[in-house]
């Protein structure tokens, strides 16, 4: 992400969650929080603990971001941003936790008199992340039709196409799922296990192979110590080579929820 | 074989709930924006860095991104990097942090540079990497700034040091990390009590060889992976220098060292035209310094070490100040003098007043005038220093003083004066390390450190990367001295002046012999004839470029840039 695009993505976080911009110029922008992003972001909850009991009038704060230091004017004062600062990280984490869970239902300006059904989708996007002293992730986006059990790839992308909303549209009713959310959950994990067991695990292979010459090496400056001397330093260094090394894959989920779509939009 | 797979199930577990109480669910907008913030932060492949393509304005060079690279994907973020002087190992430890920030894995950093460098790295990080850095000044920084630039003095002084013990950081970088060497001083002590994921220590002068210092850097690095101290010596002798043989240390130090060499970089360096400058002195300055010289025949000095006597040679070749403040702190540290040591003492001083001029200072102020651009003097002793500032100041030139002992504000300051009002910078030796002047191309070594290292990082100042026009050195030396001596040997027998800056310590360190300091005063202070002394230089001078002869040939044999020899 470079800095223009930052700029761009704190635009549209602070104004889908109903902020307004104050000021927005080359390189910085202040925007003022509403409550509920205060409370979000400012980690003050003695402010908001104190105001609600006394009822005072909520005083929610201004934040100015810069996101280049050299096209921003001197006199302004803010909050540096980049790529990797701490706090463009927890609005990353804080895009993710207000947007986990959706319902959303398709907008399909069907006029004509007739009922359209919609059909029930369980939308979830997923991170692969393959672990040893190496990281590699692979985001994937599945889609579990609820009644017929189908599974489509990249169904974020799909939903892109098409227009969503949270209300259900007029002329439209929801078909009942057939398969239950809890087991829908559980497909679509079966499903990415199924293929992560039938992939090429080289990288793993390889992983320990490193682990162990490591722990060979580790070994030979310890092997005239006897084992009861090694004390706790030698356990720490071989647990550290453990968590440096072992392979494994984690699964998480970074969003997901209930997608109410026509026939014709899969 | 079989990895174990993990599912997070505290997705699903909140998922439920939301079904069951009917909501509330999130926003569209944010839900795209959530899905836009996971593509920009997947690493999609084990290898290869983030932090590049977030640093769109930053070219780093091609050697500087395999260091990034090999530390965090190899080294686990612990690391020596040990490139040759000027190859900016600045940028490397910017990469590393800007990429282990991009990955979530370092919010709180510690850097801990020579005074000197602390606002120009807290610059740097902020200019180039948008790093937020910040320069220590106030004690609260410590806790409220996540990204601190330091000095190592000033925080391992209370009350900063107490502050900072209490606080986790994710990286520490250490620059010019070779001071952490010996294990026994309350830097390295302070070092090894700060608590550190990934910990990063620069240094320009590699480990030379020798166990004890791979010890105590390794510890730092990874507490413990040597087992304990006692039995690791017993197994390895203290000062041997059997690294060499030992395939297990060898093996150690590639998996926590990185060191480039210029060659390998395949950089193209400015030119450096060196010049000796060969000075005449005046009547009562040759008569000083033969009065010095001939007290090595009287006993009683000779009793007290060839050193004083040949610091007094050299200082004679510098200035009368020099001589003087010498002169005056021998005879303040007799308790009580024998009426002889004060004579003679007072006949040098005698010779010292009768001195009117300085040969040198005239022909240095004839070469500022001729060069017409900024100019560097580097000099060993203070009382040349300012006499020199005393000196050109009569002459109308402007200079700005510069010694190792100024605070960090203090040098900043001198540097920018400088820059933009002075045209000469007159540096004593401990200024010589850890202040960049590339915007200067013209040096003048007033007088020769017998130190070669010491002479090759008052080059590096100024011939490094950045460094634009051909660098000009200019080496002073008096006819018929120790300096012409010393200046003849790193000049002709092993041209230290044509080899770019870094090579020399790699070959020093090849050498089986200690300190190339104690050679000289072995040489100068003992010998008893011209011949003795010429033919233990020819020796010096034979072991080096045997030496070089023995790098040589393992380059050509190595395939990385990265295996100590």
């Amino acid at each position: 992400m470079q800095q223009q695009e930052i700029q761009r993505f704190l635009k549209n976080y602070f104004q889908a969650n109903g902020c307004e911009i104050i000021e927005e110029e080359n390189g910085y922008m202040t925007v003022q929080l509403t409550i509920e992003l205060d409370k979000e972001l400012m980690n003050r909850p003695f402010y908001w603990h104190y105001l609600e009991k006394t009822g005072g009038v909520p005083n929610p704060m201004k934040l100015t971001f810069i996101t280049n230091q050299e096209a921003a004017p001197e006199h302004i004062k803010g909050e540096v941003i980049h790529f990797g600062s701490p706090r463009l990280h927890q609005i990353f984490q804080s895009t993710k936790n207000l947007a986990a869970y959706i319902r959303l239902y398709e907008n399909h300006r069907f006029t004509s008199g007739q009922q359209v059904p919609l059909k029930p989708w369980l939308g979830l996007n997923v991170r692969i992340s393959y672990q040893c002293d190496r990281k590699r992730d692979v985001f994937k986006s599945l889609g579990l039709q609820l009644i017929n059990g189908q599974i489509v790839e990249n169904f974020h992308d799909r939903l892109l196409n098409l227009q969503l909303t949270p209300k259900i549209p007029d002329y439209s009713f929801t078909l009942s799922p057939l398969i239950m959310p809890k087991s829908g959950v559980s497909r679509i994990k079966n499903q990415l296990v199924r293929e992560i067991e039938q992939e090429d695990d080289s990288w793993a292979v390889e992983a320990r192979k490193r682990w162990h010459k490591d722990l060979q090496l580790l070994e030979h400056f310890y092997e005239e110590i006897g084992d009861d001397e090694k004390g706790e330093t030698y356990g720490n260094e071989k647990k550290a080579l453990q968590d440096q090394y072992e392979p494994n894959v984690k699964i998480s989920i970074v969003n997901g929820g209930l997608f109410y779509l026509t026939d014709r939009a899969v | 074989m079989t990895v174990e797979i993990q599912f997070d199930t505290s997705w699903a577990d909140g998922f439920f709930q939301k079904i069951k109480d009917d909501g509330p669910w999130g926003n569209w907008d944010l839900y795209k924006l959530a899905i836009e913030v996971e593509k920009h932060t997947v690493i999609d492949d084990f290898e290869g860095l983030q932090a590049p393509k977030h640093l769109p304005q930053l070219t780093p060079l091609p050697h500087q991104l395999e260091v990034a690279k090999r530390v965090v994907e190899d080294m686990n973020g612990k690391a020596i990097l040990a490139d040759e002087v000027g190859l900016g190992k600045t940028i490397e430890a910017g990469l590393i942090l800007k990429e282990y920030m991009i990955r979530g894995l370092v919010k709180k950093a510690l850097i801990l540079v020579p005074a000197s460098l602390v606002t120009q790295w807290a610059n740097e990080l902020t200019s180039k990497f948008y790093i937020p850095a910040v320069a220590q000044k106030k004690s609260y920084v410590w806790e409220q700034c996540d990204v601190v630039v330091s000095s190592i003095d000033t925080a391992k002084r209370n009350p900063h040091r107490d502050i900072i013990f209490q606080q986790d950081y994710d990286l520490i970088i250490i620059d010019e990390a070779h001071k952490l060497k010996n294990n026994k001083t309350k830097n390295y002590e302070f070092v090894q009590s700060l608590k550190k994921k990934f910990c990063l220590l620069l240094t320009a002068t590699p480990i030379q060889n020798r166990i004890s210092e791979i010890f105590n850097l390794v510890s730092l690095l990874k507490p413990g992976h040597l087992g304990n101290e006692s039995a690791f010596y017993e197994k390895y002798k203290k000062d041997s220098r059997s690294l060499d043989d030992n395939e297990h240390l060898k093996q150690l130090v590639n998996k926590v060292m990185i060191r480039n060499r210029r060659a390998d970089t395949g950089i193209e360096w400015t030119g450096r035209h060196v010049e000796t400058v060969p000075i005449e002195f005046s009547k009562e300055e040759q008569q000083l310094y033969d009065a010095i010289s001939e007290l090595r025949s009287e006993d009683n000095w000779m009793a007290t070490s060839a050193f004083s006597i040949m610091t007094l040679q050299r200082e004679a070749c510098s200035s009368r100040e020099a001589v003087f403040v010498t002169l005056k702190n021998m005879l303040a540290k007799q308790e009580t003098p024998s009426p002889a040591y004060e004579q003679q003492i007072q006949t040098l001083a005698e010779k010292v007043q009768a001195v009117q001029k300085n040969s040198k200072a005239e022909k240095a102020l004839e070469l500022i005038r001729n060069i017409d651009d900024k100019v560097i003097i580097f000099t060993e002793y203070r009382a040349t220093q300012m006499y020199l500032q005393w000196f050109l100041k009569q002459n109308g030139i402007t200079s700005v003083p510069f010694r190792g002992g100024f605070k960090r504000g203090k040098k900043d300051w001198m540097r920018e004066l400088f820059q933009k009002h002075a045209q000469v910078l007159i540096a004593t030796e401990a200024g010589g390390e850890g202040i960049n002047l590339q915007f200067c191309h013209h040096i003048i070594n007033f007088d020769l450190p017998w130190n070669p290292m010491r002479l090759e990082q008052r080059i590096g100042r100024v011939h490094r990367l950045g460094q634009e026009k051909d660098v000009h050195i200019y080496n002073f030396a008096t006819k018929g001295t120790v300096e012409e001596h010393v200046l003849k040997l790193l000049h002709e027998k092993i041209s230290l002046f044509e080899k770019v800056v870094g090579e020399l310590d790699d070959i020093l360190s090849k050498l089986e012999f200690g300190n190339f300091e104690d050679y000289l005063i072995d040489i100068f202070g003992h010998s008893t004839s011209e011949g003795e002394m010429k033919i233990k230089m020819d020796n010096l001078a034979s072991m080096i470029q045997f030496a070089e002869e023995m790098k040589g040939s393992e380059t050509n044999a190595a395939a990385g840039n990265s295996t100590i020899s």
